[in-house]
């Protein structure tokens, strides 16, 4: 099963997909409305907020934990170095 | 593959589950070189595979993680029910009950990169409920509460019986056991 390179989610159906095309190599919500994929700022913002909403972390936190998760991922891997 | 290489990822394989089993069982203060006597192999093995304890700890921990999401994805599918996906949530932790107690309750004996790792593992499930919770505040099936406190109460709700699960269930697994309770109870909670 293939995982977005961009945020690691396991993509399983081709709905999961951006675009429902099962070529690329990202999922439905790391891609923008034209179906390219997000830049690793919209990216860290998105995942940064999506931690407050869900866990109601405090925003320091929240952004260890998205930069850690990005940090492993093959989209954002080279930003780190 | 050569034999060698298939020797090498035996040892390898022995090595993780060795210590997927100790660490939950005792914790993870648990010395390298009894994960090796246990293991049969050499303490030295242990290094030439995972470089510190802490590579070796953040390798299971991503195992661990990488397992659930692969479940609860699999499991929580879309059109999935509130109810459903408490107890796919529980399902997935009952098979790893007295490992992912040792994260709750030992979470500062891990180094930074492995609590993050947690802390990413938790933003996962976090995000397949999100994804219920709002779809049902809006068909207001259940109680228009911030997404972020639904989901915490629930995680609150079973630390603390994993926490205490001497007092709860001291002798047979605590989810399998209080699992009706605690998704019943929570299903009343935040219904409409």
């Amino acid at each position: 099963m293939k995982t977005c390179i961009a945020c690691g989610m396991p993509m399983k159906e081709t709905s999961d997909f951006a675009m429902s095309d099962t070529s690329k190599d990202y999922c439905i919500h790391c891609a923008k409305e034209d179906g390219s994929m997000q830049s690793f700022e919209e990216k860290r913002v998105g995942m940064i907020d999506f931690i407050i909403k869900s866990q109601g972390f405090d925003v320091e936190a929240a952004t260890k934990i998205a930069e850690n998760n990005m940090r492993k991922l093959p989209a954002w891997k080279s930003n780190f170095k | 593959m050569s034999r060698r290489v298939t020797q090498k990822e035996n040892t390898r394989k022995k090595i993780v589950e060795t210590a997927y089993h100790l660490y939950s069982l005792h914790g993870f203060s648990i010395a390298t070189s009894q994960i090796a006597k246990e293991a049969g192999v050499s303490h030295g093995t242990i290094f030439a595979h995972f470089p510190t304890v802490d590579a070796l700890l953040d390798f299971l921990i991503e195992d661990f993680g990488h397992t659930l999401a692969i479940k609860i994805h699999s499991l929580s599918e879309n059109g999935n029910s509130i109810q459903e996906l408490l107890e796919c949530h529980i399902e997935i932790l009952s098979m790893h009950e007295s490992f992912y107690r040792r994260l709750i309750s030992e979470r500062n004996l891990l180094s930074e990169n492995a609590q993050l790792t947690f802390a990413d593992i938790q933003a996962m499930i976090a995000y397949h409920f999100n994804t219920v919770f709002e779809r049902d505040i809006i068909n207001q099936s259940i109680k228009k509460i911030p997404v972020h406190m639904l989901f915490n109460t629930w995680m609150g709700l079973i630390h603390y019986y994993l926490l205490n699960k001497e007092f709860f269930s001291p002798n047979d697994l605590l989810l399998t056991r209080y699992k009706e309770e605690l998704i019943s109870t929570f299903l009343e909670l935040i219904r409409q």
